[in-house]
């Protein structure tokens, strides 16, 4: 890790040399609807600088809500498939927060370690991302309840820290030297500092040790039922989840032309786990919230050693049901 | 969360066309076409591609994503033995989108595969053992891929049974083949259909797979079973063989659940933490009895 500074003024500049270098640069941009939400900008004067949190994370970046697995067709001679991996563009993803950040090392594990993931991949090798720490959460932040914090560089190849004048650059892989790299004269050598009072505060809701405890007795829990009561089953909390991985594949066309895709799908869909019999082997929405909140507490670290929340609060600002995450792990984890 | 741990990628066998995007299928041309019950069918498939057909092989027990260009991938077990080669066959009923589209295939059309997925039958270890087959309706398919694959080496295994049933005569499936190995003198076939579902000259036996099974209970020394089938019968099928002394180490069955990508990502399959794509489709009843019962 290298750290550096740079002036806060002299940030849209650094930011309009990443746009020259020709990649595809992703930022969070405030809409009408007064919601911020990443899209790919030109200037940094179309960057938000004042929210919380995106609307969505940046993980279509790596995992599109749609892609293209391959395309095909009929020709005299058979089928031709092709995909379109190389077409995937160099990419900087600039102002997603820490947890977001910490959400792409989940992502990583999950796709890469077993069984790689070609697109994932693909898309991951060419993304680096640019995170700006948190100066203030509201009440759904808890990511100080998942061993995470509004200063967590995981994930992240570069983590900017605002200090009034100056702003605290950490620099964490090659990717984001390379970064930093592109603007050389803006950055000075810095000595380590202590982010701590740029940082918002962050109540911490549980001890994420002892709920890796208890949870592993949870899945008989009485309180499924009432932690999912008022579950539609919208999946709105999977979409708006930066670690949520679960997918359809769909084909698109007719037999002569058209495409395979892959889009995301969400463990809270009646249809998920439905056989083509009728049999469903997760029946309702109690037993599919059930699935999601232990598959983030429990499976995720059974299998990868890993939390797969990261406390970044979207689901409970998104939840039309109010449903709260961290509120239902402690009922189902309560003794 | 906060320490990433380093990536460690390791390369899984190619197990698409054209080397390691798992999303490409092979193409593969429909060779022949058996009506098998009403609305099921059996597919021969061929390579295409002859580079494809040298470098794919598989075991007992693994499946594949079959999927018609247009309509989708739907998965099924390999139902032809790995000991018969150059060919694939899958016996699939016609139910969902896919399928009826791939139902209206034809002769020599080309279709996707993907694949092979999933774990495998131990067969080796069962060398010198007694072998019991339960299973019903379209559930035979998977494991007719095992019992040929016993069948072409039958002097390593010790007695064969068969206990299959289904809704009624016509939707029994692969109706040669039973006739084949009840006279082949070596297999002790047991086939039934549900009441109500015999023919006025149905010469087998009447009754639910489960009670045809308690009625003639297999002997468990020196014997594995293998229970395949609608969830009913794996969830009733495997405590009968227990309680008849057979170890639940030794009682297999192959799960099946939704399932879009066959390599442990779209997250459909999932029974607890346990992928049954990647984890199995292949498990013990007594690592079914540590699951939950989502299947």
């Amino acid at each position: 890790m290298e750290i550096k500074n740079i002036k806060s003024s002299d940030i849209p500049a650094f930011f309009d040399q990443l746009i020259k270098s020709g990649k595809v640069v992703m930022a969070p941009v405030l809409k009408k609807s007064g919601k911020v939400f990443f899209e790919a900008v030109q200037s940094y004067s179309q960057v938000a600088t004042d929210y919380i949190q995106t609307g969505f994370s940046a993980k279509s970046v790596v995992f599109p809500k749609v892609e293209v697995l391959f395309s095909y067709t009929k020709t005299e001679e058979g089928i031709e498939l092709k995909d379109s991996i190389a077409d995937i563009p160099e990419t900087i993803v600039w102002g997603l927060r820490p947890c977001d950040g910490s959400a792409f090392s989940y992502m990583t594990e999950f796709f890469l370690r077993e069984n790689p993931d070609t697109y994932y991949a693909a898309r991951k090798e060419k993304t680096t991302l640019i995170a700006v720490s948190c100066p203030k959460a509201d009440d759904a932040c808890f990511c100080t309840s998942v061993d995470l914090n509004p200063g967590s560089t995981s994930g992240s190849d570069i983590l900017l820290t605002f200090m009034g004048e100056d702003t605290y650059v950490e620099v964490m892989t090659e990717k984001g030297k390379a970064a930093v790299d592109i603007s050389v004269s803006l950055f000075t050598v810095s000595e380590e500092k202590d982010k701590e009072e740029y940082l918002a505060k962050i109540d911490v809701k549980f001890s994420m040790d002892e709920i890796k405890e208890k949870i592993k007795n949870a899945y008989d829990s009485a309180e499924w039922k009432n932690v999912s009561m008022g579950c539609f089953g919208c999946g709105a909390c999977a979409f708006s989840c930066p670690t949520c991985t679960c997918f359809d594949i769909q084909d698109e066309g007719t037999q002569n032309k058209g495409q395979r895709l892959r889009c995301w799908d969400s463990c809270g869909f009646g249809l998920f786990t439905k056989h083509s019999s009728g049999h469903n082997p997760k029946t309702n929405q109690t037993e599919r919230r059930r699935q999601r909140l232990m598959h983030k507490f429990k499976y995720s670290v059974e299998n990868l050693g890993i939390v797969s929340c990261v406390g970044c609060g979207r689901c409970i600002r998104v939840c039309p049901a109010h449903l709260n995450i961290f509120e239902n792990i402690l009922s189902v984890t309560a003794p | 969360m906060e320490n990433q741990t380093d990536i460690e990628v390791t390369l899984t066998p190619p197990s698409g066309a054209g080397g390691l995007n798992q999303y490409i299928p092979y193409k593969m041309r429909i060779a022949n076409i058996i009506e098998e019950a009403p609305l099921v069918q059996t597919y021969r498939l061929e390579f295409i591609d002859e580079k494809d057909a040298d470098q794919f092989t598989f075991r007992a027990g693994q499946f594949a994503e079959y999927g018609v260009f247009g309509e989708g991938e739907s998965t099924f077990c390999i139902a032809s033995s790995p000991t018969r080669e150059g060919y694939l066959e899958c016996t699939f009923r016609s139910s969902g989108r896919v399928t009826k589209a791939l139902a209206n295939c034809e002769l020599n059309d080309i279709i996707g595969l993907r694949g092979p997925f999933g774990n495998t039958f131990p067969i080796e270890e069962w060398y010198g053992k007694n072998i019991v087959f339960v299973t019903g309706g379209i559930a035979l398919p998977p494991l007719r891929c095992v019992i040929w694959n016993l069948l072409d080496q039958r002097d390593k295994f010790g007695e064969i049974s068969i206990y299959y049933g289904a809704r009624s005569v016509n939707d029994l499936v692969y109706k040669e083949e039973l006739e084949e190995w009840k006279n082949r003198g070596d297999v002790k076939l047991f086939v039934t259909v549900d009441p109500g579902g015999e023919t006025p000259d149905w010469k087998g036996l009447i009754g639910f797979v489960p009670t045809i099974l308690e009625q003639n209970p297999p002997k468990s020394e020196n014997a594995v079973a293998i229970v395949a089938g609608p969830p009913i019968l794996i969830k009733m099928g495997m405590p009968i063989l227990s309680r008849n002394g057979f170890d639940n180490a030794n009682i297999y069955t192959t799960l099946e659940n939704r399932m879009k990508c066959g390599v442990g990502k779209c997250g459909h399959c999932t029974v607890g933490k346990t992928y049954v794509c990647k984890d199995g489709p292949v498990f013990t009843y007594e690592e079914v009895l540590k699951m939950p019962a989502e299947y």
